[in-house]
């Protein structure tokens, strides 16, 4: 193996951080070049993150690319990174959202150098996240990727930025309250004082009779970030106020991190304290799914209606989790990515129209679909998308989660249903009352201002992945699968 | 001549203070003052360093014990005073005239610390105590408001007096007790002191005067006033230097009857309490607060909380958490001051709004503010994470699931009024539109105090061996 092959994953998480010290050391009053950095960093992020796909042993359930150093032997504390089947999607996820991202943000011009070096910040976290395999290394990249956040969108967001930045802000660390005892307590009550996630993985004591409560712990805590019902709250508000990029970043790939941290943590170390609580989150996520999905039914501002479709989305990513089966699993990891693809072009796609018409309110758009033709249908595929439309990737996602859920938990069956046709309803309205309805000449003076250019690069790179797994989901799925079919023989 | 080997660092700082005293008799100028003040603190520094392999016991035997426990709080000590003197250059809140006095007093104030950290007698201890007490007493009256000066002072100063007055009780029942004022005869009879309650009230109530250092529940009082309306400078060493000293003889002191404590759970018990007082006063008092100073203050109050965690659980562990922490703490709240010193130059409060558009009037100071806030709101890379990491390991090592839960909600609930002082530095335009100048110096020591915080929140290997050495050597 070359160096490079070596040392993949560290490299991946290092380049955010060069970034953030280039983007740092670049005189002020040079946006240009701080652009250039930070699009030349996240390119490298996205293409290293394809390299890592491509030379990734599918066949194997073992984790891959694995790097060990110590770093407080004493304290079980080591640096492992290491990546398998679940998170090596993730990975592809954040550096196709971080590059897309950057450039969506192109024609930002206030405080130009600081966006891009909290964004750094952010995305180090992020990566950190979904390679770290030692819980103390999880923990401090999952802690990393929080407070950027409240800069982000306080500074550059609108809509009741400082309000939104200050209860997501609080929300997240508030789930971490819950896992900074669970997250040390699984160390000490393993036995071990390690705090190695594959040797936790191995443990199967009593955990001191406290197995339920840890698992309990982990899932509330992470379960704030993945928008679990009742504390989704700040989601919808989050989203709608950041900047366009951060919402693509933060509904696309943070609200993932809390789901892929009940998987790799709860799932993996405490198997048997699932079996008990499982029956408990499909309780949830159903909630998650039909709250969300009726939700967004009824709001007038179109960034408000993908917040609420984030949290109906997200829901079904948990209640593949609650199956516990390996098809359910596979789908609720296939819909993380999908739906991570999927609700960055969404909101970058929203932001656009944002940007040009300061508006929001769905009615006013009335028939925007003659006026920004490209822009519309950019939107158009992300809502088919979310209404789980085949040929589009989160087709593939739901239909395993439903499959499985209704195995697993009939009588919720009928929940679901319910929900998937809420959720073609609410994509629906959308369309006919913003882009087909009649069509209002206030917007007329957008017919130049539509996408062009570079400006599709971003939106037809996300589209290009929805469609690609729309049409290949194995290419997904044999990397997903080798890892949970793995992992189901532990229940 | 060995013996005064030992006590090099503290005989630097004691002729360190004879020369500013001498300096202001001569009446040379303040600038001439400083860069002495600051070259008298970094010799004390290296001479820490350099006595770090030494060990023994200089003068009388028992009394007073070098090793590498005490000289590497000294050092941190010793780090604080630089600190303090670098960002000194103009004490704009200090009566002009007193001016050359306040780095004489800081500096025998200094002295008084590092004595405490190596006296291992009751006589000894409340002496260095007094020593480390009084001249900070003189500096808190030195400002230049009237009012503030009654204020702060008086506060300080009198529970000060009381809290040292319950130390010096405490110490007269462990001296009735045991027949010696000697911490190795106290240590040597402690099966059979342990079996009396009384024994333990006493050691709470010697405590008393270093949780008053620290600002512990319920000894917390004056530390909202005092940080309020004492010199910004002052405030600036009495949150750092003052506070490593008081850890580090909660240390040693917890580590002398940790072969017993864990039996008799009297002192676990009410640590334990006033650690739990002490975040959950501290943060929810902090909520209200306008004042940058005052809320730093209540932030000192639930940091000491977060230390007892580490002291109470009475294990090597923790107590090396403790110690950990207090040099990461000295060094965040060390940050913060800074920038308190620096936006509060000319006034004598800092309101929080004092921050608004700090991004765009300086961008280098809201950096290190924003750094110096991330470690005490206890956010990665900083070592407030890594820090409040090892307390809560050690607690949870104790089996003290329910504690750390409680203290991380606490560092949840404190996010909010941290994040009210990021916002006026961040989010909020200027009101002040001048940007606003930082001397060389003071550039370079914040520089080197980030440095500092965000190395042991990444590579904390260096640091927690040598509080892991420490400790070992005081178990």
């Amino acid at each position: 193996m070359s160096y490079l092959d070596a040392h993949l994953l560290t490299i991946l998480l290092l380049l955010p951080v060069a970034g953030l010290a280039i983007v740092a050391a670049i005189p002020a009053g040079n946006d240009g070049l701080v652009k250039k950095a930070a699009a030349g960093i996240s390119g490298a992020v996205l293409l290293l993150s394809i390299r890592l796909w491509f030379r990734f042993d599918a066949g194997s359930s073992e984790l891959q690319f694995v790097e060990r150093v110590p770093w407080l032997p004493d304290s079980g504390i080591n640096y492992i990174v290491g990546v398998d089947g679940l998170s090596l999607p993730m990975v592809l996820l954040t550096g196709l959202v971080f590059f897309t991202g950057v450039i969506t943000m192109w024609e930002l011009t206030s405080r130009v150098k600081e966006y891009f070096a909290f964004t750094m910040a952010l995305v180090a976290g992020v990566i950190g996240v979904f390679i770290a395999q030692d819980l103390f290394f999880f923990f401090l990249f999952y802690e990393l990727a929080v407070l950027p956040m409240y800069l982000l969108i306080g500074i550059w967001g609108s809509t009741r930025k400082e309000y939104a930045a200050m209860k997501l802000t609080l929300y997240l660390l508030a789930g971490s309250a819950l896992l900074f005892p669970a997250l040390i307590g699984l160390a000490h009550y393993s036995g071990l004082d390690t705090f190695d996630m594959t040797r936790l993985a191995d443990v199967t004591g009593d955990w001191g009779g406290k197995s339920v409560l840890l698992f309990v712990l982990i899932w509330l805590g992470f379960g704030v970030l993945a928008g679990l019902f009742p504390f989704h709250t700040w989601s919808p508000v989050g989203h709608v106020a950041a900047p366009t990029a951060v919402s693509m970043l933060h509904a696309g790939v943070l609200m993932k991190l809390g789901a892929y941290g009940i998987l790799r943590v709860g799932y993996t170390i405490l198997p048997e304290a699932v079996v008990q609580v499982a029956p408990y989150m499909a309780v949830l996520a159903v909630c998650n799914i039909l709250y969300g999905a009726f939700v967004a039914l009824g709001q007038t501002d179109l960034k408000y209606v993908i917040g609420y479709s984030s949290v109906s989305h997200m829901g079904v990513v948990m209640l593949g989790l609650a199956t516990m089966t390996s098809a359910g699993i596979s789908g609720a990891v296939f819909q993380m990515f999908a739906h991570g693809v999927m609700t960055a072009l969404f909101f970058s796609t929203v932001g656009f129209i944002y940007d040009r018409s300061h508006s929001k309110t769905i009615a006013d758009f009335g028939g925007l679909g003659s006026q920004m033709p490209r822009a519309v249908s950019i939107f158009i595929i992300a809502g088919l998308c979310g209404a789980g439309v085949p040929g589009l990737a989160s087709f593939w996602a739901e239909l395993l989660v439903f499959m499985a859920a209704l195995k697993t938990y009939p009588v919720m069956g009928v929940a679901i249903i319910v929900g998937l046709v809420l959720t073609a309803i609410y994509v629906l309205r959308v369309f006919s009352m913003a882009f087909f309805g009649p069509v209002n000449d206030k917007w007329d003076g957008l017919r130049a201002a539509d996408l062009q250019g570079w400006q599709i690069l971003p939106r037809a790179i996300l589209v290009a992945v929805l469609l690609f797994f729309g049409f290949f989901p194995r290419v997904l799925l044999d990397v997903i699968d080798g890892t949970t079919t793995h992992m189901l023989q532990v229940f | 001549m060995a013996d005064l080997m030992l006590f090099l660092p503290e005989t630097i700082c004691l002729l360190g203070a004879l020369m500013l005293f001498a300096a202001q008799v001569v009446g040379v100028r303040y600038r001439v003052v400083w860069v002495l003040a600051m070259l008298a603190g970094a010799l004390a520094l290296a001479a820490s360093v350099w006595t770090w392999p030494l060990s023994g016991e200089p003068f009388y035997p028992g009394i007073y014990h070098v090793g590498f426990f005490s000289q590497f709080v000294k050092t941190i000590i010793a780090g604080g005073f630089v600190f303090v003197a670098a960002i000194s250059s103009r004490p704009q809140t200090v009566r002009e005239e007193a001016w050359a006095e306040l780095p004489m007093f800081l500096l025998l104030a200094t002295t008084g610390m590092m004595m405490l950290a190596s006296a291992m007698e009751l006589v000894t201890l409340y002496i260095s105590m007094e020593l480390a007490a009084y001249p900070v007493y003189v500096a808190v009256a030195l400002h230049r408001n009237h009012d503030f000066r009654g204020e702060s002072a008086v506060k300080y100063m009198l529970q000060g007096m009381v809290a040292s007055a319950v130390t010096l009780y405490g110490m007269t029942f462990i001296f009735g007790l045991s027949g010696s004022t000697y911490g190795t005869d106290i240590f040597l009879q402690l099966d059979a002191l342990a079996g009396q309650p009384l024994f333990w009230l006493a050691a709470v109530l010697v405590l008393a005067g270093f949780l008053f250092k620290l600002a512990a529940f319920p000894f917390h009082f004056w530390a909202p006033d005092t940080y309020q309306t004492a010199p910004h400078e002052v405030v600036t060493f009495v949150a750092t230097a003052s506070k490593v000293a008081a850890i580090a003889v909660l240390c040693r002191i917890a580590a002398l009857v940790a072969p017993a404590g864990l039996d008799a759970p009297l002192l676990t018990t009410v640590l334990m309490w006033m650690s739990v007082g002490a975040m959950t006063l501290g943060n929810l008092a902090a909520l209200r607060q306008g004042d940058l100073k005052r809320l730093l203050g209540y932030s000192a109050v639930a940091h000491a909380g977060y230390v007892l965690i580490g002291i109470q659980t009475l294990s090597a562990t923790g107590l090396t958490a403790a110690l950990f922490y207090a040099i990461g703490y000295a060094a965040m709240s060390a940050l913060c001051f800074l920038v308190v010193v620096e936006v509060g130059r000319d006034d004598d409060l800092v309101p929080i709004e004092s921050l608004a558009g700090l991004h765009q009037r300086a961008p280098l100071l809201a950096a290190t503010l924003l750094i110096g806030l991330f470690g005490l709101i206890g956010l990665p890379p900083t070592v407030g994470f890594i820090g409040k990491w090892f307390l809560f390991s050690a607690a949870i090592e104790q089996g003290q699931f329910v504690l750390v839960l409680v203290a991380a909600i606490n560092s949840a609930v404190a996010l909010y009024y941290y994040l009210l002082v990021i916002r006026q530095a961040y989010l909020v335009e200027p009101v002040r539109a001048a940007p606003l100048h930082t001397g060389m110096v003071t550039l370079l020591v914040a520089g080197a105090t980030t440095g500092l915080v965000v190395a042991m929140g990444i590579v904390p290997g260096w640091f927690w061996t040598k509080s892991v050495e420490a400790v070992a050597a005081l178990m």
